[in-house]
């Protein structure tokens, strides 16, 4: 049969049965809609979550030396030799090293602050870094190679994108304090001393003070403290008298995501330990979200399923009232193929324009819980933009989801209207 | 034209027994007939036009119109024949009544090859039966004998060379059905082979042709051609 003719048939035909058609596309609609509604806020929060709250990257590996060190009995520690054993594990791409400041320090401020007036007083937590883990966040034009300046000059300092962001959505507000940004703080100047410490006894020596810059924010720089770069750490902690030999932790890049694994096992066996409680974190936050989304896709797929029964029953009702219509159709030269292409031809317009009308309706929701969030949800850490997602597979999706549930909806009766006897239904 | 061996068709009534409607019927007419087919409501008279025109192809026997052989014949074929070979005319119209008439008598070209002048070829068949002004309308406002024309005019449209007409005069009074009974009467001189089912006597009376089916077999009630019948004749 004829494109051209199938398609002014079932114009024809759905003109006709424009209320039966509107329900059954109606139901596709409301199916699809709550589908591709559920499966973008799924996405949405999956990726805020992946992106902002615990970003990671499938194929880094962070190895720490063993909580319990057993000496020759296994376990160890993460020194130069060490690290040149990781880096020549199969599947290792490059590694870079970490190294805890090991001496206590503070900072006071007491000044003005993006204009306000600060005084402040901290434990400052530090970590050494290779410049390469953390070279892309660096923003300050003379820091570009993130590296020790030397004594007596101003630490190159990353903060974390996260602490900025508590900053910005709790710290701030309650303090009336500015909302900043990283460039906002890049260039930013504070006192950092050395040995010194208002909670923990310290080892006794002498402080000594030194300037740290902000010279930008790095999704890599811990959290609750500043990232520098690990020549600078080593410095401190020798000039310090304390360990400058051994690794905090060495974070491996695995040349593919698949070798993660092999990685892993072959990192134990050498008696390290992995470190993968923020990856722990976003898959639990991440599986969450999944389990949430999938009961609510699941909740839709079955209004899907409900919405192809509706067709079902309207179309194997059409397809009765019609039995002569299809009989005279038969006469004039319709084969059994031609009236099952015709009834799964009406379906599939009112599938696809079902399934396009609901994932609209989807989007057009989308947008409004949207714009309701910005409005009246209070800002809160790591508050998205939007927390819906919609890439092209789920819009395109959601129209063949429709089309889908329509066609399954209207097989039976397409066989059904196939079978009509035209001798019996023409008879008379 | 037609060419029917030994056809024997039976229904299962709604006790569950076989009923035998057509029983080894056997029947001749040559291109450019003019046959009508009278015989008791219920002695099969729609069933014989049914198997002739394809539509009903559960019998025993063969059948073959137009050089087609019938039997046997798959689905699409059938419905190709159908499309190209015959023109059916029911007592009921059977028009679609959502389509105007010019739309119903363009039906068949959904079903056939394309012709880029199906629309103009519509449009004259139904000049051709009187009804070219009134091409446009539903056939809800069409009297009963126009919309019997309508549907001549449909059955036309493929370009067949036999015209299978099923009570065609049954739903129309007596002046109307005069007016179709002549339009055929036209059609036949131009050359179409027409087989009527009918219990008209006008229809038997202008048909060169009458065969009675009485008691599932096939009777020549009076030839006037060379036609050959058999099948339980006396």
């Amino acid at each position: 049969m004829r494109l051209d003719a199938l398609s002014r048939l079932v114009r024809l035909s759905l003109a006709r049965e424009r209320k039966g058609a509107f329900f059954s596309a109606f139901g596709v609609a409301m199916g699809v809609g709550a589908l591709v509604f559920f499966v973008g806020l799924g996405l949405g929060v999956g990726s805020v979550i992946r992106e902002r709250i615990f970003p990671t990257d499938s194929r880094l590996v962070d190895v720490v030396p063993p909580s319990v060190s057993l000496g020759l009995l296994g376990g160890g520690k993460l020194d130069t030799s060490a690290v040149e054993r990781l880096r020549a594990l199969p599947g290792v791409e490059t590694t870079y090293r970490k190294m805890n400041v090991r001496v206590p320090a503070v900072t006071r401020y007491d000044g003005t602050f993006f204009g306000s007036r600060l005084r402040m007083g901290m434990e400052v937590l530090a970590v050494g870094v290779d410049p390469g883990l953390v070279q892309k966040d660096v923003g300050l034009a003379e820091a570009k190679d993130f590296k020790d300046p030397g004594e007596g000059k101003a630490i190159p300092a990353l903060i974390s994108t996260r602490l900025l962001e508590l900053y910005n959505k709790t710290f701030a507000p309650a303090r009336k304090l500015p909302q900043l940004s990283a460039e906002m703080l890049i260039g930013f100047g504070f006192p950092v001393e050395f040995n010194r410490s208002y909670v923990a006894a310290t080892s006794g020596g002498p402080s000594t003070t030194q300037q740290a810059q902000v010279v930008g924010a790095s999704d890599r720089a811990m959290l609750a403290g500043i990232t520098i770069p690990l020549e600078t750490a080593v410095r401190i902690n020798r000039a310090a008298g304390a360990d400058a030999d051994n690794y905090s932790g060495v974070t491996l890049v695995a040349s593919d995501p698949s070798r993660v694994s092999e990685l892993v096992e072959a990192v134990k066996g050498m008696g390290f330990e992995i470190d993968d409680q923020e990856r722990r974190l976003a898959e639990n936050a991440g599986a969450a979200v999944t389990l949430t989304t999938s009961a609510l896709a699941l909740l839709s797929i079955l209004i899907c399923v409900l919405a192809a029964v509706n067709i079902a029953h309207a179309m194997s009702s059409s397809v009765r009232a019609r039995a002569k219509e299809i009989g005279v159709m038969q006469a004039v030269g319709a084969s059994r193929a031609d009236v099952r292409s015709i009834v799964l031809a009406e379906a599939a317009v009112v599938g696809v324009l079902g399934g396009a009308a609901g994932t609209a309706a989807a989007l057009l929701l989308a947008f409004a819980v949207d714009r309701l969030a910005t409005g009246y949800l209070p800002n809160f850490p790591f508050k998205p933009d939007s927390f819906f997602a919609f890439p092209w597979t789920v819009v395109l999706g959601g129209v063949l989801l429709g089309l889908v549930a329509a066609l399954a909806g209207a097989y039976f009766p397409s066989r059904r209207a196939a079978a009509t006897d035209p001798a019996r239904t023409l008879a008379g | 034209m037609i060419r029917a061996r030994d056809v024997v068709k039976e229904y299962e009534d709604g006790e569950g027994s076989r009923v035998r409607v057509l029983d080894g019927v056997s029947l001749d007419v040559e291109a450019g007939d003019f046959v009508a087919v009278v015989g008791a409501s219920g002695s099969g008279k729609s069933t014989l036009l049914h198997l002739l025109g394809g539509l009903d192809v559960h019998y025993k026997g063969e059948v073959e119109v137009g050089g087609v052989k019938l039997t046997g014949l798959r689905d699409t074929d059938l419905a190709r024949f159908r499309n190209t070979h015959v023109g059916f005319v029911f007592q009921s119209f059977h028009l679609i009544p959502n389509l105007s008439a010019l739309e119903n008598v363009l039906l068949p070209s959904h079903f056939g090859p394309v012709t880029a002048d199906a629309r103009k070829r519509a449009s004259s068949l139904l000049e051709r039966v009187g009804l070219g002004p009134k091409q446009d309308r539903a056939p809800v406002r069409l009297s009963g004998g126009e919309r019997q024309r309508v549907a001549i005019a449909r059955a036309l449209f493929g370009g067949p060379r036999l015209l299978l007409c099923d009570e065609p005069t049954g739903n129309l009074d007596a002046a109307t059905g005069a007016g179709v009974i002549q339009l055929f009467q036209e059609l036949h001189k131009e050359g179409l082979t027409v087989l009527a089912v009918t219990h008209e006597e006008r229809m038997s009376a202008v048909a060169r042709r009458v065969l009675r089916l009485k008691d599932a077999r096939l009777v020549e009630e009076s030839a006037t051609t060379a036609a050959r019948v058999s099948g339980g004749a006396p």
